[in-house]
């Protein structure tokens, strides 16, 4: 690790924030409880407690794990197609596998890996920030697990099979109509997208009832970590947008394998509802895969700025503000289609609008970085370079709002460039500067901090040297999703630099995946708060227990660890909560005290309910239909089998009194 | 608060309460996680309808006369008291459990589920007479009208399942348990019979009502 040079610190942090200070406490000593917590909240070394375990922990390292997964495969998907583009008239890949690969790579990263990924961060994080010991539903967040692993099995299911999606991952009719697409390759699309929206849509119910409701005594809304504010906020928003594109994916199944007439003119249908439909759902899903990340900048670059964010209020009333302006502009995508001249006016102002919040956001940083003394992690570095990216994708997307030059860029590589430097630089670089920051907290071990800044240079340089290109061959014309162009046309040596430089960031990714794997295998061990941070999860060790906190603590400002109250004081022994795997409940603006939610044990019903849910969605590609229908009442009774009380509901709840007088 | 503060002191707050509050370990156990939950559900459900409904206008805007035969809305209405009568016996359910009344709360729930079988069994003959003269495949006026009927057909079946689920229950109201089995599952039922209101009123009596009087 580099050590922070603690001279450079504007702020003392409490000597004593790791867990050994909870023992501390003038409170009477109870030896054994952390015995007893450990043993009502691990799950058994079984295999049974492997697929059973409900403990938000190992569930939001299985999405990360996951999600890097899929960043792999969307990679080699990306490297493929370059390898096809690097000289004019090549002929790597056909035509029509070219239409697979590079709708599998849009479907890949922006379904499986962006969201998914930051979903991972949320699930291992919003619990510890919040001084809670789980999420609010446990086994539905290990359902919300399943579903997104197996959505992703159904999805590359058809690249066994051959027929993999390859109408992009808009998937616009009648380009996804049976006459243009008579295989099963679109059907795989509806399919596994609706099963990955039940993953979704369950995932952000939980992470709202999490927010809301298990907060720490204390932390009040004014209080919450930014993070929380753009959990909640995409999780509003998928609760919100996420139908359209259930009503998307049934409209257009139905119309390719049923008969139906919803996109087929000539029947009164019409093909723009699907993309009326597909972008109400797909512009705030931008938002989806943006905002967390935007949340977890502004929780770690403090902590290297060594000072508290500026603008606090003003950077969650943005968070806020971007995802409810975002419900209304999914129209801007559609500039192309022909519309009238009052709706298009319209939603390119909102459209204009919505970048104003982010530029607050970014003035915040910029601020927090200036006024503070900056150490220069590798985490920083990914910050730094998400904050510089994302201003030149911002820019090149607000100049997409102006219409007239919408319609010269629509659908060219200029748009292939501003897409990838707000997904690459408000995603991917985030997202490694989050994995840099709580790596240590989350596997005990330090990562590398050469090998990191390595991998940081390789990604930055590679992904600024391929995709800088990409503007200029999309205003010299090049066409987005076509698998050539002519060596007439001149865009070889563009499209040679943008293949090598992004290899170079896929290099880039591989030292750091190279660094992870060696701090498995002998990284330093992490102490509970490296980075002297400020939020409640580094006041407990590295990695946490199973049950996060020996003691429910309160909080009294911003920063729990960088103030002088004791979050763990507990004179009267009552934040220890020893009933099986119990937290606390709290109101939902001022976090009062208000009842104690007792957890859910290890059951493997999540898994066999997702395999049984996805199993059906299978069989309906296959029109299967009876047994579709045998699927779905198989689905009813696990979910009954599932609400089904246990004993511990009726089990007596442990007397605090005479527990903790043992 | 204001995080730009220069000091991180603590905030000039009370430490203590001026009356000794409750042991945090002897609180009661949460009872709204679950209708939390079950409200964001129906939040979500509620997006699908608007979804439907607005895929109804706006491919209906195009089309001069929309629909060009506008459906018998009699057995619509018939279906939709029978909704309302279930809605109401089902508070009364609610009401009745308040009081501790179990028996009567179960009685008022079983009624509210045959309520729930009648409207399946007569929307079935409803659709038996439809088919007749409208089909999905006919145009995107029949791909809608069936598909947002059949969504709502199949939030019945869900809301009947989760009744039929509580009525199972050993008790309705558990003494340890937190739980609200009843009260989640009518918040659901009383959203699926507001759904029913809306697809009369714009896919029946407006139609039907421009039809006689536009």
């Amino acid at each position: 690790m580099a050590p922070i040079p603690t001279g450079s610190m504007t702020l003392q942090p409490r000597a004593s924030t790791t867990s050994e200070a909870t023992a501390e406490w003038s409170a009477p000593a109870i030896p054994d409880v952390a015995e007893r917590l450990e043993h009502q909240w691990s799950s058994p070394p079984t295999l049974f407690g492997w697929l059973g375990t409900v403990d938000h922990k190992r569930i939001g390292l299985r999405y990360l794990a996951t999600g890097l997964v899929f960043l792999l495969i969307g990679g080699v998907e990306a490297v493929l197609m370059r390898l096809q583009l690097i000289g004019p008239e090549r002929r790597l890949l056909s035509p029509e596998a070219y239409n697979q690969v590079f709708t599998m790579h849009g479907l890949t990263m922006i379904m499986w890996y962006a969201a998914p990924i930051l979903s991972g961060f949320g699930n291992y994080l919003v619990p510890l920030f919040i001084g809670s010991r789980d999420m609010a539903f446990p086994r539905l967040n290990a359902f919300s697990y399943w579903m997104y692993l197996l959505s992703g099995v159904l999805l590359y299911v058809s690249v066994a099979f051959g027929q993999a999606p390859d109408a992009g991952w808009f998937a616009y009719v009648p380009l996804s109509a049976r006459r243009y697409g008579p295989g099963l390759n679109m059907d795989f699309y509806p399919a596994a997208m609706t099963a990955l929206t039940i993953s979704t849509t369950v995932g952000a119910i939980n992470f709202i009832v999490t927010i809301l409701k298990h907060r720490a005594p204390g932390m009040t809304l004014a209080r919450m970590p930014l993070f929380l504010y753009s959990t909640g906020t995409t999780s509003a928003l998928s609760v919100l947008a996420l139908p359209a594109l259930t009503a998307a994916c049934v409209f257009l199944e139905l119309d390719r394998r049923w008969g139906t007439h919803f996109f087929d003119s000539p029947a009164g249908g019409d093909p723009v509802l699907w993309q009326h439909l597909f972008w109400f759902f797909g512009h705030p899903w931008v938002y989806i895969v943006f905002l967390p990340a935007t949340g977890m900048i502004s929780m770690l670059l403090p902590v290297y700025a060594r000072r508290p964010i500026v603008g606090h209020p003003v950077v969650a009333a943005s968070t806020v503000l971007t995802g409810i302006v975002g419900m209304g502009v999914w129209v801007h995508h559609m500039f192309a289609v022909g519309m009238g001249q009052l709706a298009m006016s319209f939603f390119a102002a909102a459209s204009m609008t919505i970048s104003l919040f982010s530029t607050i956001q970014i003035f915040c940083w910029i601020a927090t970085l200036w006024k503070g003394n900056p150490v220069r992690t590798t985490s920083l570095l990914f910050a730094v370079a998400f904050i510089a990216t994302f201003v030149v994708g911002g820019l090149s997307g607000v100049v997409t709002a102006m219409i007239p030059f919408d319609w010269q860029v629509h659908d060219t590589y200029f748009v292939v460039a501003h897409l990838h430097y707000v997904l690459i630089g408000a995603n991917v670089f985030p997202v490694f500067a989050a994995l840099y920051h709580w790596w240590p907290k989350m596997t005990g071990r330090m990562l590398n901090e050469k090998l990191g800044k390595l991998s940081f240079w390789l990604m930055f340089i590679g992904f600024n040297a391929g995709f800088f290109p990409m503007h200029l061959s999309g205003l010299m014309g090049m066409r987005r999703r076509v698998y050539t162009y002519a060596l007439s046309d001149g865009l070889g040596l563009l499209n040679l630099l943008t293949t090598l430089g992004s290899v170079l960031l896929a290099v880039g990714v591989l030292v750091s995946l190279a660094n992870f794997w060696r701090s498995f295998r002998s990284g330093a061990r992490a102490p509970a708060n490296p980075w002297k941070a400020d939020t409640l999860e580094w006041s407990i060790p590295s990695p946490p227990p199973s049950y996060g906190f020996l003691r429910i603590p309160a909080v009294r400002t911003l920063h729990p660890l960088w103030d002088d109250f004791d979050e763990y004081a507990d004179p009267r022994n009552e934040r220890l909560l020893l009933g099986y795997r119990q937290t606390l409940s709290t109101t939902a603006m001022d976090a009062e005290p208000e009842a104690i939610s007792s957890g859910e044990e290890d059951t493997i019903l999540p898994l066999v309910l997702a395999i049984a849910i996805t199993a059906t969605l299978g069989v309906l590609i296959a029109r299967l239909l009876w047994i579709g229908v045998g699927g779905a009442a198989a689905c009813v009774l696990l979910g009954a089998g599932w609400l089904w009380p246990s004993h511990h509901e009726h089990a007596p709840a442990a007397g605090p009194g005479e527990e903790v007088a043992a | 608060m204001t995080a730009a503060a220069g000091t991180l002191g603590v905030e000039p707050e009370p430490v203590e309460r001026e009356t000794p509050a409750p042991r945090l370990d002897q609180l009661p156990e949460d009872e709204h996680r679950g209708t939390l939950g079950m409200a964001l559900g129906i939040v979500t459900e509620a997006l699908l309808f608007v979804c439907l409904f607005f895929s109804y206008y706006y491919i209906g805007h195009r089309h001069p006369h929309w629909p060009a035969h506008p459906p018998e809305i009699g057995l619509a209405l018939i279906l939709l008291a029978i909704l309302l009568a279930s809605s109401a016996t089902l508070h009364a359910a609610e009401k009745q459990l308040k009081k501790g009344a179990h028996g009567a709360a179960r009685l008022a729930l079983v009624i509210t589920i045959l309520l729930g079988v009648a409207f399946a069994v007569i929307q079935v003959k409803e659709y038996r007479n439809h088919l007749l003269t409208l089909q999905p495949r006919t145009d995107a006026y029949g791909s809608l009208f069936y598909v947002i009927t059949t969504f709502h057909a199949l939030h019945v079946a869900a809301g009947l399942l989760m009744l039929i689920f509580v009525a199972c229950l050993p008790t309705l109201k558990p003494a340890k348990s937190p739980k609200r089995p009843l009260h989640n599952a009518s918040m659901y039922w009383h959203f699926v019979d507001v759904v029913w209101l809306f697809v009369v009123v714009l896919l029946y009596l407006v139609p039907w009502w421009e039809a006689h009087h536009g």
